[in-house]
């Protein structure tokens, strides 16, 4: 008898837990649906259209019937109807500027930023992580004041600063690395010479982007580790004698990862549009510019496309986030 | 437990520092106007000079006095980010908290609503917000907070989650107290460490983006803030201007950063005596 | 403990900065027969005349790879396709020599048929760039010979007709019926010096090579690369780009590094558009009102330091050489502006600021950023105007915003001022109809059809062919518009160009523009051996 309610009380938790998740993902499938709406019109109520941005500052001057024709050639827009069923079909549309298909324009440039920004964000949430926890279990010392100052320091410098200096010093100055571009154009590289040159071209950027997220991530680590430091469990792990390491890594940090892993994945967020100063400064390739240029020319299709596509990567990954939410952080999941 | 804070500011180093610089910048950003000795925008003068008695920063490129235009731009920043600052602070914790506090249905609304912000592209909505109506300063630090709210309130939530779990909250809940009371007296006060730091890094969020835009195009370029010298004077690099023009405003920024960001560790410090009784001295 | 890992971790992060240090001494192995282009904006479309961006870079890079009936060297007027022309006023007809022996990239001989063909095919689908309203069809007469027929006479048919319209292959073009989205490698099949082999709009590269077969002989570089660059400075420093347009305060430095630099000449103008069809600025007088109160030297020294050349109020160039030195000019005049409004019956009030019967007369001015390469970089252009109008007493309002934004106001006629630019002044006077005339849908262009004397000194000079009295006609509209002021042309900002003379080319400018008035560098006529 008690085993039957003890198993109807776990069916009904699993259930429970089942319709939790349901409706999770239901809201997330509205917000993507929210989504691929706002990524249809709000572009479309960008002042100005693509003739006007192409043709009324130019060389070129068109009459008015020419200007007409050239719009109705331009707009292929039918609704967003057929913007869905377009989507479904994955037939992202052309470019009006470059008449290529968006999507390889979209695939072109996708890998530079994933290079770039997700290798920046790697990094400095790396150090910033370990850093931040070795500042937070060394409260009051001089290293961790040392630290703390030199970081916020460095938060106070926008990236459009550091991007520039970094130019002006390594770029400029000793010469040690390229000034512009994401590899040297049309060099007849081997697989090896072009990764180096990747890589070499790779690096300022990547420094500034790391002068910039690094400081955030370091004192977020630092704080939400204080914050866990205060927790019972702590000390009873010190009453325990565990080693100094253990306490830190296992038990402490473990628990300050939640804060910083959010912070990770919001960063990530940032993807498309968070490295654009930093592209331009470098002239690097990526999506941010790629947005950036077709919002300047009204490109209309490549915008629907990044917003959209990058919108909803940004949700996947607040999705995954959502979940793993529960492996890192056990208590989370019973409270949901 | 009075006299406590007291000592315990004033042998604070962190405070001491932080206090002094931002006491310092806000009585600049107050009478930094009056002080000035030129009119900023006025442009009468010789562009890209070096420091003179006249104009002990130079000139910039336009001919206007880069000391008069330092002043007025910390005015201007100071204001600027702290009423972004503020108001993300105000959003991001009220939404964070209550869909924390509450979750269910009022959660999956408020997350994905703020999921669909951070999704959005914020260059569009700036573009767009420009070109419909003309934001004042002080509009455009609204349409900032109303962007950057949801990375506060995410991280406020996600904190809400495990106090709530916590015992003393579970007591507290057990012993009939009402929600408004626990997120009072207890959630509020114990995440003090993430909202000052929160605050400060909207901020300086805030303040970035101003000179983002500025840097390209996409703002006022007329108005006078930190962001926006730093943008105009990283133009002209190659000219000699690093001393007097690119570093001033840098060094202002970067103190006002870390002033504020030093108040917020200090104040944490001293807000949360426990954290000191417990852990202070054996780590110390 | 703790020491031990703080230890590697300081150690483990100087390796990593280390290992990024030692790639960044890796040395990359350049051609040196390649010749890199430095380009801020990284995009001008495929160089084809279909596909180029309407702006002139776009023009220059289709120019590698096709060719035109006549060119332009440092002196003039060259042949190219075309060895001679003459024309009949009788019948309206051009009759042009063409060269033989010429060759399509894909080897098949150039022909009078692919000129004819090529001349008609834009008639039937319009190249944006020229304008082919007069012509009526092109023949081929016999293997040597092509006449073009006009239905009026066109001043400007060499200089923006013969010397513009690219000369396309009739065999992968005669089946095309829609060639903007016709997407072939074929179609960027011409016969210029330069094949396009790749256009990598990510990264903002293209890459040209060079033609064995060109018929003008072997080019001076293996490759052209376009490469994208933020600044043209340290580009040129490193030596990541051999070419680029630099901003007038990097002439010094860069000349102190061997670098040649070239004045693009005055082809580019920023003028202040006045909505004309709106109250007061529909009349004359408050324009000139306007004129005096602005200073256009003073706009130069404060937001250009001084990098510029006053602007003709008469639009064309002062380097034109149809340009009339009797044009009306506004000197800054204070007392002028003051008593042309107080004409109006424009009352200061105590703050200063003109009004008329109580209400305070608030002018909106609308800035962009706009510059000659079409990029969008901000300058103090509106804030030194708002200066100047407050400054005698009209009150302004400075609206920036992003280019588009502005221009789609200026198109609406929903402004008051607004700051504009725009080229094509040294190249032919037609330029005048299309800034002018009502009917062109340019955002630049004034619109501007309250002075009939004018329209048909408009339409009378771009049919005059002879030069003497299109001279004359010219300088009349000159006259007329500086009278107007529907616009106000300001400044001629100052436009140069930077190149290492160790690659072995020396680029020139070219007088009058390139093509139809492009004021940049880049003639293919400097690489040619």
């Amino acid at each position: 008898m008690d085993n039957t309610i003890a198993n109807f009380g776990n069916l009904l938790k699993i259930q429970l837990k089942q319709q939790k998740q349901l409706d999770l993902i239901i809201a997330y499938g509205l917000a993507a649906l929210t989504m691929t709406y706002l990524s249809y019109s709000l572009p479309n109520l960008l002042p100005g259209d693509f003739v006007t941005t192409m043709y009324s500052n130019s060389f070129v001057t068109i009459t008015a019937e020419q200007e007409a024709e050239l719009r109705n050639f331009y707009s292929t827009d039918a609704g967003f109807g057929d913007y869905i069923i377009r989507l479904l079909k994955l037939d992202w549309g052309f470019s009006y500027s470059s008449l290529t298909p968006v999507s390889s324009l979209f695939f072109s440039a996708l890998p530079w930023t994933l290079l770039l920004m997700g290798s920046a964000n790697f990094i400095s949430i790396f150090i910033g992580f370990v850093t931040g926890v070795e500042a937070a279990w060394q409260r009051d010392s001089k290293t961790e004041k040392t630290m703390v100052s030199t970081m916020t320091i460095m938060e106070g410098i926008p990236e459009i600063c550091t991007g520039v200096i970094l130019l002006a010093i390594f770029s400029l100055h000793y010469q040690w690395f390229p000034a512009a571009g994401a590899e040297t154009a049309y060099a007849n590289h081997t697989l090896i010479e072009q990764f180096l040159d990747v890589a070499h071209h790779l690096a300022l950027p990547l420094l500034s982007l790391i002068f910039a997220y690094l400081p955030g991530n370091f004192l977020m680590a630092r704080n939400s580790m204080v914050m866990v430091l205060k927790q019972s469990y702590i000390t009873t792990a010190r009453a325990k004698g565990l080693s100094a390491l253990r306490i830190r890594y296992a038990h402490a940090a473990r628990n300050a990862l939640l804060p910083v892993v959010t912070r990770f994945c919001l960063r990530l967020s940032f993807m498309v549009t968070g490295a654009l100063v930093v592209e331009r400064i470098h002239s690097y390739p990526g999506l941010g510019t790629l947005l950036f240029n077709a919002i300047q020319a009204r490109d209309l299709p490549v915008i629907q496309a990044v917003v959209l596509v990058s919108s909803l990567m940004v949700l996947a990954i607040i999705l995954s986030l959502e979940l793993l939410y529960g492996i890192i952080d056990p208590r989370v999941t019973h409270a949901h | 437990m009075h006299i406590n804070l007291r000592t315990n500011f004033i042998s604070d180093p962190w405070f001491l520092i932080g206090a002094s610089f931002t006491t310092l910048f806000c009585l600049i950003a107050l009478i930094g106007p009056i002080l000035s000795p030129h009119d900023p925008w006025e442009m009468s003068f010789d562009p890209i000079s070096p420091p003179t008695i006249e104009h002990i920063l130079g000139t910039n490129d336009c001919g206007q006095d880069i000391f008069s235009e330092l002043l007025y731009s910390i005015h201007n920043t100071i204001f600027f980010g702290l009423s972004s600052g503020f108001t993300t602070l105000i959003f991001g914790v009220a939404i964070g908290l209550t869909s924390g506090w509450y979750g269910g249905k009022i959660d999956l609304f408020l997350m994905r609503l703020a999921d669909i912000l951070l999704a959005t592209p914020s260059i569009m909505i700036l573009i767009l917000a420009a070109s419909f109506f003309h934001p004042s300063p002080i509009t455009l630090a609204l349409l900032l907070a109303l962007l950057m709210w949801p990375t506060i309130s995410k991280v406020v939530r996600a904190n809400t989650l495990i106090l709530r779990e916590s015992l003393h909250i579970k007591a507290a809940k057990q012993m009939g107290a009402s929600n408004w009371y626990i997120i009072k007296r207890h959630l509020l006060p114990e995440m003090y460490p993430i909202y000052l730091i929160g605050f400060t890094s909207k901020i300086r969020s805030a303040v970035f983006m101003e000179a983002s835009l500025a840097f390209l195009g996409l703002f006022d370029p007329t108005r006078k803030s930190l962001g926006i010298m730093i943008s105009y004077s990283l133009k002209y690099y190659y000219l000699g201007i690093w001393w007097n023009w690119l570093m001033p405003p840098i060094i202002c920024l970067s103190v006002l950063i870390t002033a504020t960001t030093f108040l917020a560790i200090s104040l944490e410090k001293v807000m949360d005596p426990r954290l000191k009784e417990s852990l202070g001295d054996n780590l110390a | 403990m703790n020491k031990f890992t703080f230890k590697v971790f300081w150690q483990n992060l100087f390796t990593i900065l280390l290992t990024i240090i030692c790639l960044g001494g890796t040395s990359h192995q350049v051609f040196a027969s390649d010749i890199r282009i430095a380009d801020s904006k990284g995009d001008n479309g495929y160089p084809n005349p279909f596909r180029h961006y309407p702006r002139g870079p776009g023009y220059l890079h289709m120019s590698w790879v096709f060719e035109t009936l006549t060119w332009k060297d440092a002196n003039g007027i060259v042949p190219a396709l075309a060895t001679a022309w003459e024309y009949d006023a009788k019948s309206l007809t051009h009759t042009f020599k063409i060269r033989q022996g010429v060759k399509w990239h894909d080897g098949k001989p150039v022909t009078t048929d692919d000129v004819a063909f090529s001349v008609n095919y834009f008639l039937k689908n319009p190249y944006k760039f020229v304008s082919l309203t007069n012509i009526t069809e092109a023949k081929a007469i016999d293997q040597n010979t092509v006449s073009i027929k006009l239905d009026k006479p066109y001043a400007a048919f060499i200089s923006r007709v013969a010397g513009v319209l690219p000369i396309i292959p009739k065999h992968i073009w005669q089946d095309i019926t829609n060639p903007k989205t016709y997407d072939d490698p074929k179609s960027f099949i011409g016969c210029g010096p330069y094949l396009f082999v790749n256009f990598d709009k990510a990264k903002g590269n293209y890459l040209y090579e060079a033609f064995e077969g060109y018929y003008r002989g072997k080019v001076k570089a293996q490759r052209l690369i376009y490469i994208k660059v933020d600044d043209p400075l340290m580009a040129l420093y490193t030596h990541t780009a051999d070419f680029a347009l630099i901003k007038p305060e990097m002439v010094k430095p860069l000349r102190k590094k061997g670098f040649t630099v070239l004045n693009n000449g005055n082809g580019w103008n920023k003028k202040l558009m006045i909505n004309h069809r709106k109250a007061p600025f529909n009349n004359k007088i408050f324009r000139k009102a306007l004129a005096y109160a602005i200073d256009q030297k003073d706009i130069i020294n404060k937001a250009h330091r001084g990098f510029g050349t006053p602007a003709s109020y008469g639009l064309l160039s002062i380097d034109h050489k149809y340009y009339n030195p009797n044009t009306p000019t506004y000197a800054p005049n204070p007392d002028m502006t003051k008593k042309l409004l107080e004409s109006l019956g424009y009352i200061k009030n105590q703050k200063g600021f003109y009004g008329k019967n109580g209400a305070v007369l608030t002018i909106e001015l609308l800035a962009s950023n706009i510059s000659v390469t079409g990029e969008s970089r901000p300058d103090r252009d509106g804030e030194v105007i708002k200066h100047q109008l407050e400054r005698v007493g009209i009150q302004v309002s400075l609206i920036n915003q992003e280019r588009t934004s502005t221009d789609s106001k200026i198109k609406k006629w929903e402004f008051d001022l607004a700051i504009s630019g725009h080229g094509g002044l040294l190249g032919d006077a037609v330029i005048l109809n299309r800034m002018i005339s009502p009917k062109t849908g340019s955002t630049n262009s004034v619109k501007f059809s309250d002075n009939g004397k004018l329209l048909k000194l408009l339409k009378k000079q771009s049919a005059e062919m002879d030069p003497k009295k299109r001279k004359t006609l010219v300088y009349k509209i000159q006259e007329i518009y500086a009278d107007e002021l529907p616009a106000i042309s300001l400044y001629y900002p100052a436009s140069y160009i930077a190149y290492n003379p160790k690659k072995g080319v020396q680029w020139y400018f070219t007088p009058g523009g390139l093509g139809s008035g492009i004021p940049y560098a880049l003639n293919k006529l400097s690489l040619i051996q």
